[in-house]
């Protein structure tokens, strides 16, 4: 099962940090042509994505392009060259309707056909920035069996919402943020927290990165190589849940190997979910 | 994305608050603010204007760094936008002068060295071969000779008396390269002041008239806002320009004098005249030494032809006066400035 | 492809390189490399340059490089920034940018 802990932003005209974010082994690395490029250098940064996305190091990477929103100048050929480069994922920003998806679907199949990709191939997620996005969550995250993913970008969706972040348990974004979770839980899709975006302060960060882990975000998105490690290592196992875990599949496997039904571990009857837990607490305490 | 360091753009001809601090800036870095700028790209962290740097057409100028903010990707950062900001102004060969201790910074801007006056300045441009590929257009050039002879010529506007000089050259020369400069500081626009110069030399064979050249650094353009003593700002130009055609223009040409009015009004022009000799014969330099001659002005009346005075007695409308001092070719171009009536604009 | 004005792209930010195309004006095309790495990746910065535009069917521009000792895929993409907006072409023709 695919980890998706930290999703690294690289800005897509930067050529120091396209050429070393391997190196940081974020679980996914988010190649940005939207935002973090001036409208002057997007003809530039999209070539720089293309070619990197083809770059051997990052052939073990799990990719992502933020390409810029269709109905600008730039977001079709942002596509074209995400696809055409074989980026894993393609993520579309602002996202706040369901037909956004579809069409953005029917373009990369378009896409595909002609440069000989496989049909299907290519990956979406969706970033929730709006309240419209809020609201339409479930059905943009069911919208296409291509989603994989769908991410809550806080900066735009807090203007949108006349509110600005604050500390604490940051009630701004509880209902975004619980919105996008249930609608990634019900569509069996993964969920991303938002940008922390003061890198100096990592206490700040490792406290939001304890809420949205309560809260059951798959991943959070990350502007600076640092915060990847510390995300990890916040998101490991105690050992106390490791040890559990590994009782667990004890557990599972003898039931399996006596061929009964039922998984029962201290008197107790195990379902399928924990059982699944505890492969992914396992594969997470693996992973730091 | 939130950026540690934000870059963005000021026109100083707006009076921005922004202004204020990029004084401070360059005033901590022992530097003037120049108001030939027309922009500034300007870094801005934590609140505050960190580094900038300011675009004047072609010529880079006021570049400082905030002694905390001295690290190399800010500086880098800061090149890539002005080179970039100038690029999308229309500017691709780029000029900039810089204290000589300054010199590898700006080679990490991608910038050469051209000329240096030891100690005072040195002139760099954005290319390794741009130099050198307007040499070799030059040396396409060259005419056959024992006495190959320059003229630099500013006519705002061509009067008589740069008759008079650009004949006396060409009498003496096997060939005779004649430069104007390039600038539109003067009264008169570049484009007007050529045409005239080319008017009134048709008759000369043995010339060739070019272009304004980058290579050749008018007044106007050249930079004194690092400099603060006057003196040193008159005669640094003078070596930057002279150092310029001795090193590569004259070379190229087979230039082996240089021919110059004699300048009794204007002190700019005398000292530069001076430093001339100092420049193209004295100073130690890689290529042989050119002759300076000064011809005494042409006189109407015992009273040197001067463009200054014509353009005098062009605010007093005396096209009477003027037509002693001008060959025709200029003078029906300063009466076609004025309308039937002959009524100033 | 012809390069019919001047451009530029990429930067001289460490792991960057600065591309400048013009016109030749002579027919002709040539590369000018400058490198801090010059020595030990001179020549393959030559040849991804020239691989780069020879793919773009370059044959006539002048091509400056100043080269912070970007990857070759830096470097491909730049030259081929650059060559874009020095041909003034907005259509990507993909096959040509492998």
């Amino acid at each position: 099962m695919k980890l998706r802990r930290s999703m690294l932003f690289v800005p897509g005209d930067n050529a120091a940090m396209l050429s070393t974010s391997f190196v940081y082994k974020p679980d996914s690395v988010m190649f940005d042509l939207e935002d973090a490029v001036s409208l002057r250098e997007k003809d530039s940064a999209r070539l720089m994505v293309y070619q990197a996305l083809q770059h051997p190091a990052y052939a073990d990477i799990e990719t992502v392009v933020r390409i810029n929103e269709l109905n600008t100048e730039y977001g079709l050929k942002d596509l074209e060259a995400a696809v055409r480069g074989g980026v894993d994922i393609v993520r579309l920003p602002k996202t706040e309707t369901a037909q956004e998806i579809h069409e953005l679907e029917t373009h990369i199949a378009r896409i595909e056909k002609a440069c000989g990709r496989p049909v299907g191939d290519t990956k979406l997620m969706a970033a929730i920035e709006s309240a419209i996005g809020v609201v339409n969550a479930v059905s943009i995250a069911t919208a296409s069996p291509r989603m994989v993913a769908i991410a809550i970008a806080g900066f735009d969706y807090l203007v949108d919402m006349h509110t600005r972040r604050s500390t604490g348990w940051e009630p701004e974004l509880f209902y975004a943020r619980a919105a996008v979770l249930h609608a990634a839980r019900a569509a069996h899709i993964d969920a991303f927290d938002v940008v922390y975006g003061n890198v100096t302060d990592d206490e700040g960060f490792l406290r939001e990165v304890q809420i949205a882990k309560q809260l059951g975000f798959n991943g959070k998105s990350l502007i600076h190589p640092k915060q990847i490690d510390l995300l990890h290592k916040a998101y490991a196992p105690t050992e106390a849940e490791v040890s559990h875990a590994k009782r667990v599949l004890a557990a599972a496997e003898e039931a399996h190997r006596k061929g009964l039904g039922v998984v029962s571990l201290d008197g107790k009857m195990v379902d399928p979910p924990v059982i699944h837990e505890a492969e992914m607490a396992l594969q997470l305490a693996e992973a730091v | 994305m939130n950026a540690t360091a934000d870059f963005y753009t000021v026109q100083p001809k707006d009076a921005p608050p922004e202004m204020e601090e990029v004084r401070k800036l360059l005033a901590a870095n022992d530097l003037e603010l120049d108001d030939q700028i027309e922009v500034f790209v300007v870094c801005r962290q934590k609140g505050h204007i960190v580094a900038c740097a300011g675009l004047d057409h072609y010529t880079i100028k006021c570049v400082a760094v905030a002694e905390d903010a001295r690290g190399e990707s800010l500086s880098l950062a800061l090149g890539s936008e002005v080179v970039s900001l100038a690029a999308e102004r229309g500017q691709y060969h780029l000029f900039l002068y810089s204290a000589p201790h300054n010199l590898p910074f700006f080679r990490g801007w991608g910038f050469y060295p051209l000329v240096e006056v030891p100690q005072r300045v040195v002139l760099m441009e954005n290319s390794p071969v741009a130099i050198e590929k307007y040499c070799e257009s030059l040396r396409v050039q060259r005419r056959p000779g024992k006495t190959i002879g320059g003229i630099v010529l500013n006519a705002n506007p061509f009067t008589l008396g740069h008759r008079y000089l650009v004949a006396q050259a060409a009498r003496a020369c096997d060939w005779l390269h004649v430069f104007v400069v390039k600038e539109d500081a003067s009264s008169f626009s570049y484009a007007d002041r050529f045409a005239l110069v080319a008017a009134g030399v048709k008759g000369i064979d043995n010339l060739t008239l070019y272009p304004g050249s980058d290579y050749i650094i008018s007044r106007a353009t050249f930079p004194g806002y690092f400099l603060k003593d006057k003196g040193l700002i008159e005669s640094s130009w003078a070596a930057v320009d002279l150092l310029l055609f001795r090193d590569y223009i004259a070379p190229a040409l087979g230039i082996t004098r240089r021919y110059v009015g004699s300048e009794p009004f204007d002190p700019v022009t005398k000292s530069y005249n001076a430093q001339m000799k100092d420049w193209l014969q004295q100073a130690p330099s890689g290529q042989p030494p050119i002759t300076v001659v000064e011809i005494p002005r042409a006189s109407i009346g015992g009273v040197p032809i001067s463009a200054t005075e014509v353009r005098r007695l062009l605010a007093e409308r005396d096209f009477g006066r003027i037509a002693a001092l001008v060959p025709a070719t200029t003078l029906q171009f300063l009466e076609s400035l004025l309308p039937v009536n002959n009524t100033i604009q | 492809m012809k390069v019919i004005k001047e451009a530029i792209a990429g930067t001289v930010e460490s792991s960057d390189l600065l591309v400048k195309v013009a016109p030749s004006g002579k027919g002709t095309r040539d590369i000018v490399i400058r490198s801090e790495v010059m020595k030990q990746f001179g020549k393959q910065i030559k040849k991804v340059v020239t691989d780069t535009l020879d793919k773009l069917s370059v044959s006539d521009g002048s091509i400056v490089i100043e080269d912070k000792g970007a990857l070759d895929c830096v470097i491909r993409a730049r030259v081929q920034a650059a060559v874009l907006r020095g041909c003034g072409s907005q259509e990507l023709d993909w096959g040509r940018l492998s």
